[in-house]
């Protein structure tokens, strides 16, 4: 058992986290509230924040004084980098669908890695640690940084900064009146530009804070973008979407859960913060302190219907799959290696797009399934030493079963919350394929997964896969179309109504979820047979979000959306890469370019041009 | 000397929703003092009407003039600047705000040639709200909604007020209070388009009628001149006059 001065010890390092992420989060809460963008560039203004401190702070005297001035001055900087984004981008996709927001603040996290990685280099930046940063103080017997008793002070200074300027000024009025509904305020006179952009650069000055005071203990490090991200997301969506105190009280339950569970559950960590944030979710759908979300969007924003694809569409598709047929026999083992991947990652995306076009179901933990389906075929060739078709039947087998249980929580909930409950499953997936190393090998994942003598080949296991995919792809276009297909639309469009005219909505949307889960799961055996290998990278936040740029890319709207989407996503990645080392720069930018563009998608922009130049 | 040009001036509206129109036509005016009710049956586009007007729809084609400028599909809150409310049908109040950050919500600047709206004077109006003045607008009654909703609208010392069926589901007690206070309104020399499906209400306060079917202006005219046409209340509104 643990003395009673490793517990106060714990109790402080809790507090001292919670601080942390209380700092991140709240400005990501009060930017939710008020423009209803979920800013996945949140964790990146954090990570800019600590690279900015960095060079600020290492050119001031070593001193309190000079820290503080540093601090002030990134956050400054931050405000204004928060100001030009939404000025420059998000404003101007207000109105666009919430998951081309989305899309757009992942185009900011592509382009954020690049920039700091071109300014700053690929190396951790530690501060340089003056005494008085060094000094600890004894708690007991143990030692404790003050630094840390610093950040656990600010913690209720900043919380009572925020809920004063809140409530007790009129800008404050304005940001909860428009949290609640902001076209009314506009219509009362306010202007809303300008409470946005000052939220968004109140937000990021704040996550510049974060990072700034993440410095001492830790440094300045490229991953921390998502790592952030993530750990805010799980804070304001405990705490409640848009609720400043929910994000106070779910920072201390996580800063406490992760200081404790070192100590208690030390191999576990990782999946404890998302199993509590699953639980929470599950009991209370909308956070600790978070209410059910206001306003529905006006009418006419439904999206248009899916039809069948035109003649000319159809013929097209005919001719790329015949193409594809014949591809082996003028395509390097290289490219033809590129297009494997290249299909598989067609199933993924289009497994993702089922649930999420027509099922509603944004997921940002699609990886999960993906991943499931890998583990499971690498499974079962190193421990059954199974045939390859068992092996890659087991894949899909595999992630519906865990589709079908963990999407009988998922479908309880919509919107956002649905999103981030699969997120926690996801990383409670990832967490146990990454800390349980002697089942999973940990980092170094499970190696030889290699497919039957006959499918050695390139060439044979690209007809495979292309085989697979594509009837994997048909088939979830046949289910789109059949009454199936059609009564998951209706329940997209309205729960209530379907309801209404006798639709069972939770088994479809479990139905639809297991079935996007084992389309998901075949791709990931596919790809575990392709590489010879599974790791845990199949399954981070990373892979679910790469699914999601392809299905945004290509258009919720359309079927053939995630296939084009697929293309070009995993094309636009080869050749970047192999041009220039700043990929992720040119990408985001094509990103933010397309969803300012083209905010229907690249399939929904062509189809809706297509349709202007065809006669009336 | 010329006729001076009316307060608001809304000319062939036309307003859709994705494919649906819904607006095809709609024309009327309202002067300064003025009150005009637009009738029609549920779902005829009196409320899309309004939404148009104010900015929070964007209308398709038509043209609207307040004030001397036009306002066809500006920005909702350029709009409220120029003098021209909203009391949307839903209420729509802010509920985890109190009363009173309710009505600062809606405070604008005092207008020329109009008794500036302080919350003294709208609480004198609405003396339920001066009770509830620190209670969170969430909790109130439906009644105590609507008259916040009204009284935050003219926080902005508005010239003009759209009142979108301000009597819908309110007691007839409460439906008094409300007819006494756009009374008090029209007194103040404010203009007011009222939207309604309650006849009586309508016949009591408006000065002249708009009548609305299927999203064009079927018929206008001086309210007395409708309370005499029983051939064209049976038609658009379905609702007899008692005597």
């Amino acid at each position: 058992m643990p003395g009673a001065d490793q517990i106060l010890v714990a109790l402080l390092t809790g507090l001292a986290d919670a601080a942390a992420l209380f700092f991140v989060a709240s400005g990501l809460t009060v930017i939710f509230g008020v423009t209803r963008v979920v800013n996945f560039a949140h964790g990146s203004l954090t990570m800019l924040g600590a690279y900015c401190g960095w060079s600020l702070i290492s050119r001031l005297p070593p001193t309190p004084l000079g820290f503080t001035l540093g601090a002030l001055a990134t956050m400054l900087v931050l405000a204004v980098i928060g100001a030009m984004m939404e000025i420059g981008l998000l404003r101007r996709v207000y109105r666009a669908p919430e998951l081309f927001q989305l899309l757009a603040t992942f185009g900011v996290v592509l382009m954020a890695e690049d920039i700091v990685q071109a300014l700053w280099g690929v190396e951790d930046l530690a501060l340089r640690r003056p005494p008085w940063l060094r000094a600890f103080v004894l708690v007991g017997g143990a030692r404790f940084p003050r630094f840390d008793l610093f950040v656990i002070v600010l913690f209720p200074l900043i919380f009572l900064f925020l809920w004063l300027l809140f409530t007790r000024t009129r800008w404050g009025r304005l940001v909860r009146a428009a949290t609640e509904d902001r076209d009314m305020v506009a219509a009362l006179g306010v202007d809303q530009r300008l409470l946005f952009t000052s939220v968004f650069a109140l937000g990021a000055a704040l996550a510049g804070l974060g990072g700034v005071l993440a410095l001492p203990d830790a440094s300045a490090n490229l991953g921390m973008d998502l790592t952030t991200v993530t750990d805010a997301f799980v804070v304001v969506v405990v705490g409640g979407l848009g609720s400043l105190s929910g994000a106070a009280l779910a920072s201390l339950l996580i800063g406490f859960l992760q200081a404790f569970g070192i100590m208690l559950v030390p191999k576990a960590t990782l999946a404890l913060v998302f199993v509590v944030m699953a639980v929470v979710l599950v009991l209370r759908p909308n956070g600790l302190l978070g209410r059910p979300p206001g306003r529905e969007r006006a009418s006419g924003e439904t999206q248009a219907v899916v039809r069948p694809a035109p003649r000319a569409l159809g013929l097209l598709g005919l001719g790329t799959l015949i193409l594809a047929l014949l591809a082996p026999f003028f395509l390097g083992p290289y490219a033809l290696a590129i297009a494997t991947e290249m299909l598989i990652a067609m199933l993924f995306a289009a497994s993702l797009h089922f649930m999420m076009g027509p099922g509603g179901m944004a997921s940002f933990g699609h990886a999960a399934w993906f991943g499931i389906g890998a583990y499971a075929s690498a499974f079962a060739v190193r421990l059954l030493a199974a045939p390859m078709p068992l092996g890659l039947l087991v894949a899909p087998v595999a992630a519906a079963v865990m589709a079908a249980l963990f999407g009988s929580f998922v479908v309880r909930l919509s919107g956002v919350y649905l999103a981030m409950l699969t997120l926690a499953f996801a990383e409670i997936a990832w967490a146990i394929a990454f800390q349980w190393v002697n089942v999973t090998g940990g980092d170094n994942g499970i190696l030889g997964v290699w497919p039957a003598s006959a499918f050695a080949g390139p060439r044979a296991f690209y007809w495979l896969t292309l085989l697979l995919t594509t009837l994997g792809t048909l088939w979830l276009r046949r289910i789109l179309a059949a009454p199936f297909g059609y009564a998951l639309r209706g329940v997209r469009d309205s729960r209530r109504r379907a309801e209404a005219i006798g639709v069972a909505v939770m088994p479809l949307q479990l139905t639809a979820f297991t079935l996007a889960g084992a389309a998901a799961g075949l791709a990931g055996g596919l790809y575990a047979y392709g590489k010879g290998s599974v790791f845990p990278t199949y399954i981070s936040l990373g892979h679910s979000v790469d699914a999601l740029l392809m299905v945004l890319l290509g258009g919720v709207g359309t079927i053939s959306g995630p296939i084009v989407g697929a293309l070009a996503y995993t094309g636009l990645y080869d050749v970047l890469l192999s041009v220039t080392g700043l990929w992720r720069l040119v990408l985001g930018a094509a990103i933010i370019l397309l969803v300012l563009v083209f905010p229907e998608g690249i399939a929904g922009g062509v189809f809706r041009l297509w349709q202007r130049m065809r006669p009336a | 000397m010329m006729r001076e040009k009316p307060l608001l001036a809304v000319e062939a509206l036309a307003t859709f929703y994705g494919r649906a129109q819904i607006l095809h036509g709609i024309s009327f005016t309202c002067d300064a003092g003025e009150t005009l009710v637009l009738l029609g049956r549920n779902g005829a586009g009196k409320s899309t009407t309004m939404k148009s007007v104010i900015g929070l729809v964007r209308p398709a084609s038509g043209a609207i003039r307040f004030a001397g400028e036009s306002i066809f599909a500006a920005e909702p809150h350029r709009i409220s600047r120029l003098g021209l409310g909203y009391v949307p049908e839903e209420r729509r109040i802010f509920a985890g705000l109190t009363v009173a950050e309710n009505l600062d919500i809606g405070r604008q600047a005092p207008r020329p040639g109009l008794a500036p709206w302080t919350t003294a004077r709208l609480y004198a109006l609405f003396p339920n709200l001066a009770v509830a003045r620190n209670r969170l607008a969430g909790q109130m009654s439906g009644g105590e909604q609507q008259m916040l909703a009204i009284a935050r609208t003219l926080m902005g010392n508005p010239r003009l007020v759209l009142l979108d069926e301000p009597s819908e589901g309110l007691s007839p007690l409460i439906v008094e209070q409300m007819a006494d206070a756009i009374l008090a309104l029209k007194a103040e020399g404010v203009g007011i388009v009222l939207a309604e499906q309650n006849l009586h209400f309508a016949l009591r306060l408006a000065d002249r009628a708009v009548v609305i079917e299927k999203g064009l202006a079927v018929w206008s005219g001086s309210i007395t001149a409708l309370a005499a046409d029983e051939a064209t209340r049976q038609r658009f509104l379905a609702v007899g006059v008692e005597a």
